[in-house]
């Protein structure tokens, strides 16, 4: 079992790959893997209650690990009371702690 | 250390660079000793079915003379070894599945990029 | 025993153009904040962040001169960053693509960033314990 951490800049809004990012990452952990998944910039738009995205919220039902950017957060005023359920505010710093822990990091 | 190479950006400097950078750059990491693979997925699925040299770009009296060679480079790729894959739902997403993939790049569906993430130690997407 | 440990980064974008720029700078910070030395490989466009002619301007739209205006540089930032990192000790490299730097005129760079290629990239990565690559969009 390997550990991966996404660091998911892009939104399932603007992007179409996106989709296609977030199933990797659910089929990742479906393969037994551990993976986190840290939402930053505009990535963090499908995480907000009432933002409605198929492949996001099929994301919030698997094992993936779902994070978000504070600052990201704060870009959009977006609080943590606002986050869809089973999604933790984090900050940048948890992507260094994840390289240093040996984790398998990209960027989306 | 074995990297996969993603390449996800398809045509994005053909014209000004004369190649994709990143199979350039993956190419020039060849001779410092790199253990890479490159796996070709979105737009840059288009790469694996290239047959002809891009366009030669005229803007009033200049006029291009090298461009780029996407298929050249691939060729190189991977009579030097380097294993690269593109992504079958992404040619055939884009109508390409009737299309000669070039010989020496191994198409894998979606569902088998978890084993090729896990085949390397690290994973750059580009 | 120095159990400091290196993180390497590759990064594509220029300034002034794209988020991913603020975040990548953030991540140099955070890395330098959890006592890691740092290596730059800057690719295409992000060579011009460390372009020394890189000016502020006042902006009267906002009307503020530039003084108070304070405009961000990419320069600045990295220089700031150099400066954290000689204060606790750790090393801060940065390598431009030398060619990307011809093609893009942007030779004039600030002091502690140098020049080099592709091999600069793997060996920094050899040499890291993990690497990041940001591709641009």
């Amino acid at each position: 079992m390997a550990r991966y951490f996404f660091i998911q800049s892009q939104d399932p809004f603007t992007e179409v790959r996106t989709a296609t990012q977030l199933d990797l990452a659910r089929r990742l952990t479906e393969a037994g893997n551990e993976v986190t998944l840290l939402l930053v910039q505009n990535g963090v738009s499908p995480a907000r209650q009432g933002a409605h995205s198929d492949s996001f919220d099929a994301l919030c039902n698997s094992e993936v690990r779902l994070l978000a950017d504070r600052f990201s957060l704060q870009m959009r005023e977006i609080t943590s009371a606002q986050l869809k359920p089973g999604i933790t505010e984090a900050d940048v710093d948890i992507v260094i702690d994840a390289m240093l822990a040996g984790d398998k990091v990209i960027w989306n | 250390m074995k990297v996969l190479q993603v390449v996800e950006q398809g045509f994005r400097t053909l014209v000004e660079e004369q190649d994709d950078t990143i199979l350039w750059l993956t190419r020039s990491m060849l001779g410092a000793g790199a253990q890479l693979s490159v796996l070709l997925s979105g737009h840059a699925a288009c790469y694996a079915v290239q047959q002809r040299r891009q366009p030669k770009l005229t803007l009033g009296d200049w006029q291009q003379s090298q461009p780029a060679e996407v298929s050249r480079d691939l060729d190189a790729l991977t009579t030097e070894g380097v294993p690269v894959y593109v992504v079958r739902d992404d040619l055939a997403e884009r109508g390409l599945t009737n299309l000669a993939v070039r010989d020496g790049i191994e198409v894998i569906d979606r569902s088998a990029l978890p084993g090729i993430y896990d085949a390397a130690d690290q994973v750059w997407q580009w | 025993m120095n159990e400091t440990r290196t993180l390497t980064f590759a990064f594509m974008d220029p300034p002034f153009e794209s988020e991913r720029t603020v975040t990548f700078f953030r991540l140099l910070d955070a890395a330098l904040a959890r006592n890691t030395n740092v290596r730059v490989f800057a690719y295409e466009g992000a060579v011009a962040q460390a372009f020394a002619l890189q000016a502020p301007h006042g902006n009267g739209v906002h009307g503020r001169d530039t003084e108070e205006e304070a405009h961000p540089l990419t320069k600045d930032w990295i220089a700031a960053l150099q400066r954290t990192a000689a204060s606790k000790g750790l090393n801060f490299e940065w390598i431009n693509c030398g060619l990307c730097v011809d093609e893009r005129g942007v030779n004039e760079v600030i002091p502690g960033c140098g020049r080099g290629g592709p091999a600069d990239l793997w060996r920094f990565a050899s040499e890291a314990f993990n690497t990041l690559t940001i591709g641009t969009r």
